[in-house]
Order: C-alpha cells, then sequence, then structure tokens
C-alpha cells in the first residue's frame, strides 16, 4: 500500500485574516509612531533631468535617456548608538520619469538626526531567490530576467551618437546575486535635519556618464564583470541635499 | 469603530471556504525541495493553473500554450521534434525537458539558469522562439478576461490580476505533476502490479551498476550537472551550464534528467540528438567523448553485451506511468468540467 505524506499549509482564507489583522494593527501604530518621506530629484550635473532631452558629459557624449528604473531596497536605520533598526518590506522601485514613484514613505520608523538611512541599490541574494513575489518585486514590473533568474537591479536605457549600435542606443541593466557577480550595492546617509519628516536626495546621473567610455561600453545586459564595473559607481550617483 | 469594522470585513473572509489539495508523494522519498508557502494550496489555484497552462492566451499571438511544448501523454515533453517549437514555428535551441516531480528540483532548466519553480515560466513567456509576450502583457490580457476575473477571484478572494497571482496558480498545477505509481514503484513497495520478470530484475542491477550514480532512485534524476560525453554539436555550441556560472570547469555540463516515463519522452537529450532509447544506450557504451570536464562516473567505458542492452532497455521501461499520463486531473480542462 502506498502511504502518502501530505504537506499541510495555511489555506488562502487563513491568510487573509492574518493579513487584515495585520494591516489594523498597523493602522493602529502609524497614529503614535513616525515616519520618513524620501524625495528623489534627478540631475544631469546642475540640470534638471527631463526624459528625451540632450544632455553632454565630460567625455564629450551626447546623451539621451529614454528610461532610468531601480530598485531601493532593505531601508535601515543605525542609531548614534550604533543600534540598527530594520524596516520590513521596504522595497521600492523607482522609475525616474515618473514623479510619484520618486518619493518613497517610509512607515513606522523612529528616528533623531544623527541616526543613519541605510538601504540597498538593487535587490538582496535572498529576494533574488525566492521565487515570485508581490507589489514592487512583481516580476511583472519587467525588472526580471526569464532564463537566468534574477532582478535587474537598474535599468538605464537612451541613445548616444558615441555609440555605434543600432539607432544609437544604449542599455544597460544591471543585477545579479551570485559572488563574485553580486551587483547590489549599499548606500548610507546621516539625517541631519529632515525637516517635516523630508529628506531630499539628489540623483546626478552625470556621474555614471562621466566616468566611463560609451563607445566601447553600451550594452550590459547580462551579470558579470562589465556589470561589476558600472555597480561600483552608482552609489556615488546619491546624495543628501540639506 | 474602524476596528470593529475591520472585524467584520475578517469574518466576511473567513466564511470563504476553498477546497484545500494535498501534496502526496510515497513516505519513502526524500522531503521536497520546494516550500509551499506562497501557494493557497487550493482546488481553485490548482483548477486556474491548470486553465493558464493550457491557454494559448499566454503567447503573442494566441497560437502556443505551455501544453503546446509539455504534453500530458508523453511525461510533458515535447515529442517528435528535437528542438522545440515555438511561436510562428520559430525552433528553439533545446529540447523541452519533461515536467514531472518538479517539487524535488533545485534548479531548473537544462542548464539551471531558473533558479526557483515560481519563476520558471518567465523564461518560455518572454523567449522569443517560444512565447514572445511578457507578464506584464498577460496580467493586462487576463484582467480584461471575464473568465478569468472568476477564476481569480475564486482562488484568491480578489479579481485582480497580477504578475505574482500567475506565476503563482502555474505553479499550483505544475507541481502537482508527480509521477510514483510506476511499474518499478510497485515492485518498490511489493504492491500488486509490481512483480519484476527475471529479466526486469536483471535490468535493475545493470541500471544500478552503470546509471544510477546519476540518475538517482528513486527520482531517477540528481541536482547535479554533469558531462555525459556529448560531443557538441557545432551548430547549437551549448556549453550549459558554463553559460550560467562562467566557470570552464562547467563547460558541457547540463542536468542530470529524470529517466521517468522514458519510453516516451524521445527525442533525448538537451537537443533532442537521439531518436530512440537504443542509441542512448549505444552512447554510453560505446561513443562517450572524453573532454576536460567529463564526469567521473563514464571515465571508465561502460561494457554491455547485446542481451544486457535488451535487458537495461526492458527495465526502463518499468518507469512507465501510466496512471500520471493519463491522470484526467491534469489534462485540458473542458469547460464543462465543474471541479
Ligand atoms: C516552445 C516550447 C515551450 C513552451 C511554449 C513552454 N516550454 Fe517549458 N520548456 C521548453 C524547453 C525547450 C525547456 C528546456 C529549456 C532549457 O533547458 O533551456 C523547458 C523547460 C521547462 C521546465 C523545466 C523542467 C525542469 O525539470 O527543469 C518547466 C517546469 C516548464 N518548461 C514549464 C513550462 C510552462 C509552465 C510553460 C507555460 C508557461 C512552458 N513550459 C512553455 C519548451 C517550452
Ligand atoms: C555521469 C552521470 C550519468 C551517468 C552515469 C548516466 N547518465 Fe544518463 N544522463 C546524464 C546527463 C547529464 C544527461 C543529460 C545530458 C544532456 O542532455 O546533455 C543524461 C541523459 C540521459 C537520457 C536522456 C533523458 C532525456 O530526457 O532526454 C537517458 C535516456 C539516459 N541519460 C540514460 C542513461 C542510462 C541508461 C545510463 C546508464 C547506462 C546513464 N544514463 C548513465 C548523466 C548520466
Amino acid at each position: 500500500m502506498l502511504k502518502s505524506k501530505t504537506i499541510k499549509t495555511i489555506t488562502s482564507k487563513k491568510i487573509k485574516l492574518v493579513t487584515l489583522v495585520l494591516l489594523l494593527a498597523n493602522s493602529i501604530l502609524f497614529a503614535q509612531g513616525n515616519h520618513l518621506k524620501i524625495e528623489i530629484n534627478p540631475f544631469f550635473k546642475t540640470k534638471v533631468l527631463k526624459k528625451d532631452s540632450w544632455y553632454v558629459s565630460k567625455n564629450n557624449d551626447s546623451l539621451q535617456f529614454s528610461k532610468i528604473k531601480f530598485y531601493l531596497t532593505d531601508f535601515k536605520i543605525l542609531t548614534k548608538e550604533g543600534k540598527t533598526k530594520q524596516l520590513p518590506n521596504s522595497d521600492f522601485l523607482v522609475s525616474i520619469f515618473n514623479v510619484e514613484s520618486r518619493s518613497i514613505l517610509l512607515e513606522n520608523i523612529s528616528y533623531k538626526t544623527g541616526d543613519q538611512l541605510l538601504f540597498n541599490i538593487g535587490v538582496n541574494e535572498k529576494m533574488n531567490t525566492s521565487g515570485a513575489l508581490s507589489g514592487s518585486l512583481d516580476p511583472a514590473n519587467g525588472m526580471y530576467w526569464s532564463w537566468q533568474s534574477g532582478y535587474i537591479n537598474f535599468k538605464i536605457e537612451g541613445k548616444s551618437p558615441s555609440c555605434s549600435t543600432r539607432k544609437n542606443k544604449f542599455q544597460f541593466h544591471i543585477g545579479g546575486y551570485k559572488k563574485p557577480f553580486a551587483a547590489t550595492r549599499f548606500k548610507s546617509v546621516t539625517i541631519t535635519n529632515a525637516i517635516n519628516n523630508v529628506l531630499i536626495i539628489d540623483f546626478d546621473i552625470a556621474i555614471l556618464f562621466d566616468s566611463i567610455d560609451i563607445s566601447n561600453l553600451n550594452q550590459v545586459m547580462i551579470p558579470g564583470k562589465e556589470a561589476i564595473e558600472i555597480a561600483d559607481i552608482l552609489p556615488n550617483l546619491f546624495s543628501l541635499n540639506e | 469603530m474602524s476596528f470593529i469594522i475591520g472585524i467584520f470585513i475578517c469574518l466576511g473572509f473567513v466564511l470563504v471556504k476553498n477546497e484545500e489539495v494535498f501534496f502526496e508523494y510515497p513516505e519513502y522519498w526524500p522531503k521536497p525541495v520546494y516550500n509551499f508557502s506562497k501557494l493557497s494550496m487550493t482546488e481553485e489555484e490548482f483548477q486556474l493553473g491548470r486553465h493558464l497552462f493550457y491557454d494559448p492566451l499566454l503567447s503573442r499571438d494566441h497560437t502556443i500554450s505551455c501544453a503546446s511544448c509539455h504534453l500530458q501523454a508523453t511525461g510533458f515533453t515535447h515529442v517528435d521534434h528535437d528542438l522545440s517549437h515555438g511561436i510562428e514555428g520559430r525552433i528553439g535551441t533545446r529540447n523541452s525537458i519533461s515536467i514531472m516531480n518538479l517539487a524535488w528540483n533545485t534548479s531548473f532548466m537544462w542548464d539551471g539558469g531558473v533558479n526557483h519553480i515560481e519563476v520558471q515560466s518567465l523564461a518560455p513567456i518572454s523567449s522569443e522562439n517560444e512565447m514572445d509576450t511578457s507578464l506584464a502583457i498577460i496580467v493586462e490580457k487576463l484582467n480584461k478576461s471575464e473568465k478569468y476575473n472568476s477564476l481569480f477571484q475564486k482562488a484568491y478572494q480578489d479579481s485582480l490580476v497580477t504578475g505574482q497571482k500567475i506565476l503563482l496558480a502555474l505553479t499550483q498545477f505544475v507541481v502537482m505533476l508527480n509521477s510514483y505509481n510506476s511499474k518499478y514503484d510497485k515492485y518498490i513497495r511489493n504492491e500488486l502490479g509490481g512483480k519484476f520478470t527475471e529479466q526486469e530484475k536483471i535490468g535493475l542491477k545493470i541500471f544500478r551498476n552503470n546509471c544510477a550514480s546519476c540518475h538517482k532512485e528513486p527520482l531517477f534524476s540528481s541536482n547535479d550537472f554533469k558531462n555525459n560525453g556529448l560531443n557538441v554539436d557545432s551548430t547549437l555550441n551549448d556549453f550549459g551550464r558554463m553559460m550560467v556560472t562562467k566557470k570552464p570547469e562547467d563547460s558541457l555540463k547540463f542536468k542530470v534528467p529524470t529517466l521517468r516515463n522514458i519510453q516516451f519522452t524521445q527525442p533525448f537529450m538537451h537537443d533532442g540528438r537521439f531518436e530512440t532509447l537504443q542509441e542512448v544506450i549505444n552512447h554510453y557504451t560505446s561513443e562517450v567523448q572524453h573532454s576536460p570536464t567529463l564526469a567521473n562516473e563514464l571515465q571508465e567505458q561502460i561494457i554491455l553485451t547485446h542481451k544486457e542492452k535488451v535487458d537495461l532497455l526492458v527495465f526502463l521501461r518499468t518507469l512507465t506511468d501510466q496512471k500520471f499520463l493519463y491522470n484526467k486531473r491534469f489534462s485540458y480542462p473542458r469547460e464543462t468540467q465543474t471541479n
């Protein structure tokens, strides 16, 4: 006789119940807690960055951007006393040419000036190996590779006459979670005053294009050495504006 | 006040009752690798996944479904084509793999490029040679479909279609495609219909001596990648695992596939180069190519007499599981069927 084991799992109704209770609990806590809003302002050097406008880099490359999208995830507060407070489910997909996505609301966090805000640029290894996720991490957002599983941390697309590619396009799809080609990068900023609970972060894409030769490096679509070269520069694109 | 309303909403959900499905497998098998926590394990989610699996809506021009390349009666693989055909007859670079007992896999595809069963479907959906679309487009199409709004509502108490839900529903279907009722299984369990002939017993012995180190019982596969001595097809230049890890020591290594239902899953190997099991056995006995990454298990030549080859072949046929190949629960969902 065949004996079989069964795998017991929570049925969907129970999951619903749990989430609702959590939601209710959350809203009660929120009223007493604190929050922090992050606004990301895109620039090309001193100019405001706009879709499909022309810019010139230090290397004299004329550049136009059609898409800049990236993940900011795993937000934490590191207090002056050295304690870390993790913010659960703080995973955001920012699309530079979509105003709403440039503003990130961190709920239920308490902080003081002098504390540090830590986050990842990209998606950590665990999330890369956890199957189908939801919300900003839903693979339907177009930031996921298919034949080789994994998130695209950072997408930059546009064109430049310096690229001798089809239609002068450059495409950087930066990602990869396996060593030695793990492309997720860490960033920290010190919260100095955060007036009205708002933290303004400047994002300057020129810093990347000033430091690479796009006539040679213009198509990065898989994890590897080239992706790492670009990933190493990405944290420098973000700076606190106070 | 809002808290009280909350309680009422909660109660509303408690009243929705979905039928639970159980993941069954023989108790002497290893524990599945897959952790089922994201699945709702309900009949409704299973049926939704089944509809998706058989629906050509998942391809750009509505011509190709998962089942186009993964047919039930042939162990959910594509027969008679060495390289699977997709949209507009475009030919892919690999032969489809039979899909069964997936919960025991640590990675998917011939090169292990996919790291989790829940994201496996993204590969065919977005491959130009296969379904040539994107998950975002499918989400949009399904959100416009009354049939799917109702199926998603039943499965998730929410008619809104998301990429995650599509992937989970497909997983709920494919993860249930388990095969453990072949004559071999009955022989191991001492069950009715499991009496081996002398020839089958000899065949099993030959198998255990020469093949089982890689095609491990009871799944007849393993999660390792090995070079089993096939020469490189210069028209495809497929180096297998190395394309994922970029390590030279992984050159020409491929996943060790299951041999369950092997009688029906021709053609064989990642590029479908062999039409018959005789050719496969001849490969192992006389055509193994020596190269720096050839598996240790195959360094020494396997020597089999003609009779032993036949015995081995006869044994391989005991891995056929009719109950699996003809299980109606896994077949095309006819509209009249209510469950
Ligand atoms: C055009 C043919 C085609 C279509 C359509 C197709 N597949 Fe596949 N499938 C393949 C091929 C070829 C492979 C092996 C690919 C490789 O290793 O590179 C495969 C592999 C798989 C595997 C991996 C099995 C293993 O053990 O690693 C699963 C699971 C699978 N397909 C499920 C699906 C699902 C679900 C769909 C529908 C969303 C689908 N397939 C659509 C051809 C196809
Ligand atoms: C070194 C490990 C190893 C040993 C030993 C081994 N195999 Fe394999 N086998 C593989 C690998 C790896 C593949 C897939 C290779 C590919 O497609 O590139 C495979 C593929 C197959 C296939 C094709 C399966 C399919 O779905 O296409 C058959 C049939 C097969 N082996 C039978 C046997 C038999 C019979 C023996 C014993 C004579 C044997 N194998 C010994 C590793 C091994």
